[in-house]
C-alpha cells in the first residue's frame, strides 16, 4: 500500500533536521548526559561528572548541551530537581527529606532555589497543594 | 509575580473537543462556565492539576477559521504536548482510532509526532530524548 504523502510540516522538519546542527554522535552524547542527570539527580553530582557521562570536556559539553536543549546542563539539572521536589512535596514528604532526595546538601540552598524557580517556599507550596486537595 | 495560567486551542465544537481531550488524550476537565452560547471550558494534565489550563476555545471569528484551516492543511501543529514515552502513546492513540499525519520521528534531542484532534487542529506530541 502506498504511504501517505508527507505534509508540508513533515517536509520542513526533515529539511531542517538535515542541516545537522550537531552530529548524530554528539546528540547521542548529550542524551547520555541527560539520562545520567535523570538517574543521579538525588546525588551530589558536579558538572564534571555530567560532562564525563557525555565523554566530553566540561567547556565543550556545556556548549554542545546548550545547543541541543536550549538551556545549560546546570539549568536542566536544577529544573529536574525542582520538578521532582514538587512531586514529593505534593505527596506530603517533609521538606528536609525532599531536600536530601533531590540532591541538595543544605535546606536554605534548596529553599532559595525552590522559591526562585517555583515562586513559593517549599513549605508554602506543600500547604497550597494540601489545601487544594482538601 | 506574573504567570501563565491558561492557553487556548481553537475548536469547532466544544463538546466534541471535551470528549476528545479527556477521553482520548487523557486530560481532566477543570472549569466549565457558561458564557453566552459558549463556555469557558478548560482541561488540565492529570499530573499538573494546578498547572497551566488548556482552554477549549470556540472559533467564532471567521478569519481565525481561515488561519486554522491553513495550518491544518499544511500539517502544521499549533499546539504541542509532552509525553514520557511517545511510541507507547502513539500505539495507544492509534488503537483508539486517532489519525496521525506524522508518525513518531526522531529529530535531534526530541521525538515528535502529529495527530488530528478532530476539532480542526494538528497537535504535536513530543518526547524529550
Amino acid at each position: 500500500m502506498p504511504s501517505k504523502p508527507k505534509t508540508f510540516f513533515e517536509q520542513e522538519v526533515e529539511r531542517i533536521a538535515e542541516q545537522h546542527f550537531l552530529s548524530k554522535h554528539q546528540y547521542i552524547q548529550v542524551r547520555q548526559s541527560k539520562a545520567f542527570m535523570e538517574k543521579y539527580y538525588g546525588e551530589n553530582i558536579e558538572l564534571e561528572n555530567i560532562a564525563a557521562a557525555a565523554c566530553m570536556s566540561r567547556f565543550h559539553f556545556i556548549r554542545i548541551f546548550k545547543q541541543a536543549y536550549g538551556i545549560t546542563p546546570r539549568q536542566y539539572l536544577r529544573d529536574l530537581r525542582m520538578s521532582k521536589a514538587k512531586e514529593l512535596l505534593k505527596k506530603g514528604v517533609s521538606v528536609t527529606q525532599v531536600c536530601s532526595a533531590v540532591g541538595y546538601g543544605s535546606i536554605s540552598t534548596f529553599s532559595n532555589a525552590f522559591k526562585r524557580g517555583i515562586g513559593y517556599s517549599p513549605l508554602a507550596y506543600q500547604k497550597m497543594n494540601k489545601s487544594n486537595l482538601e | 509575580m506574573i504567570k501563565i495560567y491558561v492557553t487556548g486551542v481553537p475548536v469547532d465544537d466544544q463538546e466534541k473537543a471535551l470528549k476528545f481531550y479527556t477521553e482520548v488524550l487523557g486530560f481532566i476537565k477543570k472549569t466549565e462556565i457558561p458564557i453566552g452560547e459558549h463556555k469557558w471550558l478548560t482541561v488540565v494534565s492529570p499530573e499538573e492539576q494546578n498547572g497551566v489550563e488548556l482552554l477549549l476555545e470556540p472559533v467564532a471569528f471567521e478569519p481565525a477559521k481561515v488561519y486554522q484551516k491553513a495550518l491544518k492543511d499544511a500539517g502544521i501543529p499549533g499546539h504541542s504536548f509532552m509525553v514520557d514515552d511517545l511510541k507507547k502513546e502513539y500505539e495507544r492513540l492509534v488503537a483508539l482510532g486517532v489519525q496521525f499525519s506524522m508518525e513518531p520521528k526522531e529529530v535531534g534531542t526530541n521525538m515528535i509526532a502529529v495527530l488530528d484532534d478532530t476539532c480542526g487542529n494538528n497537535i504535536q506530541l513530543i518526547q524529550m530524548l
